[in-house]
């Protein structure tokens, strides 16, 4: 038998909370919940998690300093942030602090459901090694898609969860084309609000980073009406 | 560009506006010492009969007593458009602060509900579900009171119907109704009811102070952390006290935390709900029985003691 996902819940709302175990644990997850955000930390740092569901609104420690200290140690656990804090403007701060997914208060049972089991497949997917190794050198520049650091055309940087995910599809897939709709659900699990545009916006970011001339892309190409394409060498 | 907006601050505005008018002041009743004795001297030889010295006087004090109606002026526009403001910020923070903690027992409402179409349940776990759910409905029922009790016109005329009341009894039926939030939050509650009797009070009214007291004792303390609830009587008045050991209340806090929206800004209190209503309420409430609602704290994190003072 696969060994169960664990699940870290963050919420201080013990109704909340009890809900979101009764029916995270109904899936077939391990469930531990705590109630504010330095318990969080703690209980992260003393045990393997698979996915953390975090409430804004903590004592002692507010979510959104809780996730920015995660992503401080580990830039890719993957984070899902639970919030009554609707506008654009808050689910914008939530995930630039690092989450992977913001649903709102209050939301739907499936939806959550459907949300934890796609953050869960997308780091399963990227866990994979899909290259011999981590650090992956092209061109004369390299990206570690262990760390999310990279080496571009300016230098060294980081790369956001999203942007590693793009990457590491597209090298993984080298030479392949990748259509837009299979980044959309392996990066963004089809969120609702994501548009086919999105994928063209992270392409026109990663292209800055990587490309001479981002104009004419030589590394991330795009195939009309199909996809993109990721070239690891330069044609002569 | 910040230091631009820091530089159009109202209360640097308000300081501009000051100097310019103290400087023009100045200037006039300098230019008023100059120039004038000058002109004076000059228009004398011409037309001697318009002017005699008292007249002089008068012309100087006029305009300064102008000049100063004019700094009181705007002083007094100055405060009430402050005041003005404050009471915008503090409506704005109302409203997003209200509509989250509306938001909270609803999202639990929601989640049981779906949970009970989406999952298979025991007869024991629905009813443990509904039970939670009925204490979300009362939650929200509160909050609804305290909003709205806090936007009527004028709470002094607070409509009040004044019944014999046995403090003690309705005491305890106000905490049945937490039992289970006491349970959650691992609070054990220590009731002394050794001063209670008969006192007319309006019970409706007196619920909802005892709702917010209370809740606020939960909301801000630790799970684990007691409360104690005693009755005793002090000379003409029964005086209930709530004893928690929360967070506690700064001293320079006190006695703003009665104010209408107001709410503690601290780093222990940024993260919990609240809409700054139930404690203004509560005091209006109290008052209109002619009694008092008292605050006192040792300070953050040292707990916290609420008296409510009511007439035997």
């Amino acid at each position: 038998m696969a060994k169960k996902k664990k699940i870290l819940v963050v919420e201080d709302e013990t109704h909340l909370a009890k809900g979101l175990m009764f029916n995270l644990e109904r899936e077939g997850y391990d469930i531990v919940v705590v109630d504010n955000g330095v318990s969080a930390l703690e209980t992260l740092g003393g045990d393997h998690f698979d996915l953390v569901i975090l409430d804004l609104m903590l004592p002692k420690l507010g979510g959104l300093e809780v996730a920015r200290q995660i992503r401080a140690g580990n830039i890719r656990f993957p984070i899902l942030m639970l919030s009554a804090k609707s506008t654009d403007k808050d689910r914008q701060v939530g995930l630039e602090a690092g989450a992977d997914d913001y649903l709102t208060k209050p939301f739907h049972l499936p939806e959550l459901l459907l949300r934890v089991k796609g953050i869960l497949r997308r780091w399963e997917w990227y866990k994979q090694p899909a290259l011999d190794q981590e650090r992956f050198h092209f061109d004369s520049m390299w990206i570690d898609f262990s760390t999310g650091q990279a080496l571009g055309q300016g230098g060294e940087f980081f790369l956001t969860t999203k942007e590693a995910l793009v990457m590491k599809l597209l090298v993984g897939k080298k030479g392949e084309v990748v259509s837009r709709e299979e980044l959309l659900e392996k990066v963004w699990g089809y969120d609702p609000g994501t548009e086919t545009r999105t994928v063209d916006n992270f392409v026109a970011r990663l292209r800055k980073h990587f490309e001479k001339k981002p104009q004419k892309p030589e590394h991330i190409l795009t195939v009309r009406e199909k996809g993109y394409q990721f070239v690891a060498d330069t044609p002569e | 560009m910040n230091k631009l907006r820091t530089l159009f601050h109202p209360i640097f505005v308000f300081i501009g506006v000051q100097i310019a008018w103290i400087g023009l002041m100045v200037i006039w009743v300098y230019w008023y010492f100059e120039n004038n004795l000058k002109l004076e001297e000059f228009a004398e030889k011409l037309r001697p009969e318009l002017f005699n010295n008292e007249f002089t006087w008068v012309i100087l004090l006029e305009g300064s007593f102008l000049m100063l109606i004019i700094l009181a002026g705007v002083y007094v526009i100055f405060v009430y458009w402050n005041k003005q403001a404050r009471l915008n910020r503090l409506q704005s923070n109302f409203v997003s602060s209200v509509s989250h903690e509306l938001k909270s027992p609803l999202a639990s409402i929601q989640l049981y509900l779906e949970t009970m179409k989406y999952q298979q349940v025991s007869t024991q776990e629905a009813r443990d579900f509904v039970e939670t759910m009925l204490t979300d409905t009362e939650r929200l029922s509160g909050l609804i009171d305290n909003i709205l009790q806090s936007s009527k016109a004028d709470p002094k005329a607070m409509r009040l119907q004044f019944q014999p009341v046995d403090i003690g009894e309705f005491m305890k039926e106000v905490l049945t109704a937490y039992k289970r939030q006491f349970e959650e939050r691992k609070c054990a509650v220590q009731l002394d009811l050794d001063g209670a009797g008969v006192l007319r009070v309006d019970k409706r009214a007196l619920r909802m102070v005892f709702n917010n007291l209370i809740g606020n004792a939960l909301r801000y303390s630790p799970v684990g952390a007691p409360l104690v609830i005693q009755v005793e009587n002090v000379k003409k008045y029964c005086q209930i006290h709530f004893i928690d050991r929360g967070i506690g209340i700064e001293k320079k806090d006190q006695k703003k935390v009665f104010k209408k929206f107001y709410r503690a800004q601290n780093i222990d209190t940024q993260n919990i709900e609240g809409a700054g209503l139930g404690l203004f309420i509560s005091r209006e409430i109290i008052k209109n029985h002619k009694g008092r609602l008292d605050v006192e704290s040792a300070g953050r994190g040292r707990g916290t003691r609420f008296t409510v003072s009511l007439p035997r």
